[in-house]
This record gives structure tokens, sequence and C-alpha cells, in this order.
């Protein structure tokens, strides 16, 4: 019984100790040198970011860079604080894993012990050489924010978010983005949004100058889900998609750069900029974001130590997953997440013994990793909210709940996935995919509003518009004064021939918000089919107070006028809307039908 | 060198000597026009902070709005100045970086690190405190801010430099420990 236990043991043994000894070396005692040594690692794992223009706050390019940080060096390789890579070695490997091996690791340390002899010329490596300026070479186009940020020398993390307006006429594919964030070196990650629907730019006080925050949600119109993840952290090299996986944007579209910033001490001015390389091909493949989540079961009492939420999702088809990006605040402590595959086997899809926020990053999986349908995905995030853990923002700890600021706690886990060996015929393998994450939502926090409303959205778009209405109303009786829930109700029951139901739905979302287009835009529509043509037209006219560009009000408006026998006043609404869209349906067709009414 | 080694190895001579000792060594620091500048000498009896910084130390960076705020608060019962111990720092690099951060306070230059020894500090940012006798009281971090290299907690909840001040400026010095490391760059680094 012992033998097989010590060797064993023997095995492992070996394998820890072995790498302390450096290649080259006959004996412990070998001096190790830069030069020979040490070099080949700093220019393959720290140049990339520590040098000029770069994130990293010095530069480590060659021995007297190094020397003047040497013990500074073996400390952060040792706690694995550099370089940054916060998961854990896996089956699944990740692309462009930054994790030092252990024994580059202990070279470093040895090194450094050694005394940080620089050692002979001849044994240098060639010098890294580095793409100056954008790192694809020059964009298609180049987006810069508006206005800049001006940082503030102190106080703690802020969360900035950049529109960027699209200034592109008509539909683009890309297939790369890279985010170039200003000044590197005080800006700790940042995120592109898709924004088809201008939702982001009503929190602007000052146009063009962003707004705050850490967390933002974006609604969609339709069913159009996110399906890249934009992410950028220091030494991120931009991606390019694979082939037939680019991303659509149109006209109009908005892209939200949510960026993180820490004060460095002195004000530094933020102006991030963005390149977008296009592409011919139009996406053939199309990937989506699948989202596990438990932030209702958030409720972290103060002192708890190790407080677990779950979420298992099953999956209802099969998918390629891409990439994997969890997301926690500053009590998330152990991260993790598993595949258990149809027959019991289980994956670690990734592992983060000790979570960090400020390296918190998209990890994309080296190879595509296969998930046959009725895989089950777990989530696993553990939260310390005791006074042991240092980035608690409260001091004495206070109870946290889920919630969208720093000091509120998130449970989230982005899935990239492309659906795979489908059947066409059973419709978008997305919408099943989303259809079953709702329904799975649901069932999981029947208390939970967004879950209705999201399962609400699917079966609308999905065409089984009874169902949604059962959906819309239970988020509604959730949440009776939410401006969104109420809207969505009210499109629905228009959408379902029951305009007069839908009116006190959508007077209550504009109740809510004020200023809201769509409800506006809803309003009027239910107004018109019931033969309100004055309280419609008041309706168009505030959507286009509030979206002086749009067609389809536009041509709403004239139609409307049109009814109530205003028609100078209709045509010229026609006109403007054909102005805007020349292929405006309604306008077009109501310009030819009062022509005929009055042929001059 | 002699006059240093002698100071180290003189265990019995007490406070008097042991403080003509370190005006000795500290006369070797600079200003930024080269000249040795003695930074007891023009304290007028008040104590003296020695604030120890490194150009390229991004911890020692994010700190100037707190070591501004402290030295403000203190202006007028404790003399403040900040120490580059990098000798590779020219005046010029070491002026343009104070202006950056906005610095009113005067600057020495240690390229042969003859404050670092009297101050024991081995980090930047890290402190030394003297007393109106010059004696050492405290040197190490300003605060608990940072925990690690990529770690900060939201707010500092210890204050090592404010507490060494008031015990540095009351009539009896009672100080919880007189020696706290701090997080950042090594001074040893840029021997």
């Amino acid at each position: 019984m012992s033998f097989p236990l010590r060797s064993i043991l023997l095995v492992l043994l070996s394998s820890t100790l072995a790498p302390m000894l450096p290649a080259q070396s006959s004996g412990p005692a070998s001096q190790l040198t830069f030069n020979r040594d040490i070099a080949p690692i700093v220019f393959r794992s720290c140049s990339t970011c520590h040098r000029p223009g770069e994130a990293a706050p010095f530069s480590l390019l060659n021995y007297s860079d190094v020397k003047k940080h040497a013990r500074q060096i073996a400390d952060v390789v040792r706690s694995r604080t550099m370089p940054p890579w916060l998961p854990e070695p896996q089956e699944l490997k990740f692309a462009d894993e930054l994790r030092l091996s252990d024994a580059d690791m202990n070279r470093i340390v040895t090194w450094v012990e050694q005394g940080a002899v620089e050692g002979a010329p001849a044994d240098l490596p060639p010098a890294p050489r580095f793409v100056q300026g954008w790192r694809l070479g020059q964009p298609d186009l180049v987006l810069k924010a508006e206005k800049p940020l001006i940082l503030p020398p102190e106080g703690t993390d802020t969360y900035w978010n950049f529109i960027f307006r699209l200034p592109i006429q008509q539909t683009k594919w890309v297939k790369a983005v890279e985010i170039r964030p200003g000044d590197k070196q005080y800006v700790h990650h940042a995120n592109i949004l898709v924004d088809r629907a201008h939702a982001s730019r009503q929190r602007e006080t000052d146009p063009g100058a962003g707004f705050g925050g850490m967390e933002i949600r974006i609604e969609s119109q339709g069913f159009d889900p996110d399906s890249h993840l934009l992410f950028w952290k220091p030494g991120t090299i931009p991606y390019v998609e694979p082939e037939g996986m680019a991303l659509r944007l149109d006209k109009g579209t908005d892209l939200v750069l949510n960026t993180h910033l820490q004060p460095s001490g002195k004000p530094e001015v933020i102006q991030p900029s963005i390149g977008l390389y296009f592409t011919d091909h139009p996406a053939t493949k199309l990937p989506m974001l699948l989202q596990l989540e438990n932030d209702l079961k958030l409720d972290i009492p103060p002192g708890e130590k190790d407080f677990l939420v779950t979420d298992d999702f099953t999956l209802p088809v099969d998918v390629d997953l891409m990439a994997i990006y969890p997301h926690a605040h500053y009590l998330g402590k152990d991260i993790q997440a598993q595949a258990t595959f149809p027959d019991g086997t289980k994956k670690t899809l990734i592992h983060i013994p000790q979570w960090n926020l400020n390296w918190q990053a998209v990890y994309r999986y080296a190879e595509p990793v296969m998930l046959p349908r009725g895989t089950t995905i777990s989530l696993r995030f553990s939260y310390d909210n005791s006074d042991a853990n240092p980035m608690n923002p409260n001091h004495p700890p206070l109870r946290v709940k889920g919630g969208n600021r720093s000091t509120d706690e998130m449970c989230h886990l982005w899935l990239q996935v492309l659906p795979v060996n489908f059947d066409a015929a059973n419709g978008d393998p997305r919408m099943v995919l989303q259809e079953a994450l709702a329904r799975h939502n649901v069932e999981k926090n029947p208390a939970d509003f967004e879950a209705h409303y999201n399962l609400g959205a699917m079966l609308q778009a999905r065409g089984n518009l009874d169902a949604a209405l059962v959906e819309y109303q239970a988020a509604v009786k959730l949440r009776p004064d939410d401006a969104t829930g109420n809207n969505a109700l009210g499109a629905a029951l228009v959408q379902g021939g029951h305009p007069a139901q839908a009116v006190s739905y959508l007077q209550a979302a504009l109740k809510a918000r004020a200023d809201y287009f769509d409800a506006h835009y809803n309003l009027g529509f239910a107004l018109a089919q019931q033969d309100d043509f004055a309280g419609a037209v008041e309706q168009f006219q505030a959507a286009l107070r509030l979206q002086p560009q749009d067609a389809a009000v536009e041509a709403n408006l004239g139609a409307a006028l049109a009814e109530m026998g205003r028609y100078a006043d209709a045509r010229a609404h026609f006109q403007h809307a054909l102005l805007l869209d020349p292929t405006q349906p309604i306008a077009k067709e109501n310009l030819e039908a009062l022509k005929e009414m009055n042929p001059r | 060198m002699r006059r240093a080694k002698f100071c180290i190895n003189s265990m019995w001579l007490g406070t008097v000597l042991a403080v003509l000792c370190g005006l000795a060594t500290a006369q070797q620091a600079l200003d930024l026009e080269g000249h040795a500048v003695n930074p007891f000498a023009a304290a007028s009896g008040k104590p003296v902070i020695l604030i120890f910084l490194r150009r390229d130390c991004p911890v020692s960076g994010r700190y100037a709005p707190v070591i501004q705020k402290i030295s403000n608060e203190y202006a007028n019962r404790a003399t403040f100045w900040l120490v580059y111990p990098d000798k590779t720092d020219s005046p010029q690099e070491i002026r343009k970086s104070v202006a950056d951060y906005g610095y009113h306070l005067p600057v020495l230059r240690d390229p042969e690190h003859a404050l670092v020894k009297l101050s024991r500090v081995q980090i930047t940012p890290e402190v030394a405190v003297f007393d109106r006798d010059r004696q050492l009281i405290y040197d190490g971090r300003i605060d608990d801010w940072y925990i690690d290299l990529s770690r900060a907690r939201p707010a500092p909840t210890t204050h090592e430099l404010r507490d060494a001040i008031t015990a540095a400026t009351a009539a009896r010095t009672t100080l919880a420990q007189k020696e706290v490391r701090g997080v950042g760059c090594y001074i040893s680094d840029v021997e």
C-alpha cells in the first residue's frame, strides 16, 4: 500500500522542486544573469506593458530598468501580483495567458537574491520590438471622446462612461475594435457596450461629456442580443473576431465606453479613442452573450466571511464557448464556474481563488469549448463581508445587497457562446437560448422584475404575444411605477389589438419618465387607433421634441394630422420624414394619397 | 564613510552623539541647486518630517494629495521635506515631478542615502519623524491605505504619520509602534 503512495509523493516533490533550479544550471549555486536568464522572461512577460506610453507605471526594457526595481519585482512575481493573471491553471486553456511558469518565477527570485547580476553582453537576446500607435495598423475609423474627463488627483476610484456617436451612414461590419483609453496608467479597465437605441444619451447632462456610473444598463428594441465582449485592460492586444463573426454597427448606433479610472495623485486628462476595423464580410455566425447571475441572492450580513451564491443553467442547444467574463465587486472572494456534461463529467471553466476587481478581465479560450445540449453551467461565487477583507468598502462592515453602485455587490458571469449543430428550421437558436435563460431566471426568482420583463420581451420577439402579456403583467405588478415595464406592457397591448387597455399603462410610463420617447410614440399610436387624433398629435409632437430626426414619428404625426383634415401640416411632416429617410413607407404612401386627393 | 561606520558601531554614545552623527551625515543631502543642506538646521526647534519618494513609484504619486493635506495641516508645528533617494534622478526631473503633483514643500536629493540611513526607511513612500530633540521617533508608512501593490483600501484605517507628528509635537511621546513598513518601491533598488 505504501509503495504507490510514496511514488506519488516523489512525483509531486520533483515537480515542485525542479523549477527551483534554473534551466542552464549545474547546481543551485550557479550564478544567474540578466542577459542570459532573466531578459527573455522580462521581454516576454513584462515589457509589453512596462514601456513608454503603456499602462504600467515604469519601463522594464533593459538591465538598468529592471535593476532599479529588482527587489520589488521579486516580491510581486513571488506573490503572483505580476504579471496580473487571476485564474488558476486548468485543463481548458486560455489564450494570451500571462501567468509566469513556476520555473520563470523562481529564476527571477533567485537572480535577485544572488545580487541581480547583469552578465555577459553576448548573452542578451534582441530587444523586443513593439508596434507603435494602433496595434493593428491605422483603423478604418477613429473616434475620440468629444469631451475629456478631468480625473481629480485624489478620491476613490471613478467609473465614467463616454458615448461615441458613430458617424457612419450605412451598416458596417466590424472585425476588431481597438480601445485606446487615454492615459493608460490611470485606466484600470474599459468595456464597450453597443447602444442601438440611444438609451444612454439621456444620462448625459452635458452632451458629449459622458456620465458617471459603474454598471450601466442599456435597453434594446426587439431581439438583438449583445454578441461580443469588447474589453480593454492593461496589456490587451486587440482581438480580431474569427471569420464570419463580425459585429454589426448601424447608422445611428452609439458605442458606450465604460471606464474604471484610478486617481494618480495629480489631475489627469482622460480622453479615450477607439479605432474600428471594418470587414466586407457580414456576420454568418451569430454568437451571443449568456449571463448567469444571482444578484437577488446577494444579501450579505456584516461580518460574513464566506457567503456563497450559486446559479445553475442547463443549455437547451449545443454551443461553442468562446470567452468567459466573471464579475463581482469588492467583496468577491472565490469565483468559480464549472461545466457538468450530460455524461456527468465536470470541467472547470474558470477558477479565481482570490478575486480582485482591479484586475477583472475577459478570458478567451485558446480553443472554443464545445458544450453539448444538456450541459449544466454552474456559477459559485463566494463573498467576504468581514473586516478581514481589506477591500471591504465599509469599515466597520455593513449589510450589502446586489446593486449597481461600487459599494453594492454583483454576481455575474458572462459567457460568449456560439450556437452550433442546430436546425435553422426551429428558429434562431439564440432565441431558444435566451428564452430558456429568461424562463430559468423567472423560476429562480419569481419576484424578479427583470426576469419577467426579459421573458416577456423574448416571448414577444418569438411571436408569442399572449404569453408575453402574462410576463409583462407580472413585471408591472412587481413594479407598478416602472417606466420600462409599463411601456412594454402598453406596447404589447397595442400590438395585440387592445389600444384602450394600453393607454393607462403608457400614461403610467410617462408619469414615471416624462421624457420617454418610446412611451410618447406608443401612446400616440394607441390614441390614434381609438380615433383620438388630437391626443395622438400631442404625443407624436412630444416624441419629436425628444428625437427631432426620427422619420417614423414624423410620418405618424403627418398621418394623425391628415386624419384631422390638416392636410398642409400633414404634407410638411411627410416631406420632412422623407428628407430624413427617403424610404419611409408611411410617409411615401400617405404623400401619394394626399396628391390623389388634391392633385395640386 | 568612516564617520557613518563609527555611528553605527557606537551603541553607548547616547542621544547627544547620535544627534551630532545625524547632523554630520545629513549634510550630504543636496538641494536642487546641488548645495549641501542640513534639513535640521532650518527647523528652528520644530519636529522634522522627511518624506521619501521615488519619481517612478506610482504609490508615491498617489500619496501626493495625502502628503499635501497633512503637511498643510501641521505647517506651523513641524518642518516637512520631500526627499528623493534615486541618484539617477536629475534636479530637472525632480523639479518637474514636484510641479506636476503641485507640491509646495522644500525638496532634497539624497544620492548617497545619508538621510535614508539616518531615517531607517526602506520603501517609498515612507516617512521619518524626528522630534524637537532630533530623535527619530517614527519611521515607516504614512497610513495603511495600501494592502499590497495591487490592492488599496477604500480609505486608510490607521494614520501612523499623523500619530507620530502628534507625538512629536506633544510634551510626552507615546507611540504604539515606532516602525511600520510601507507598501511601495524599495529604496535599496536604487542604491
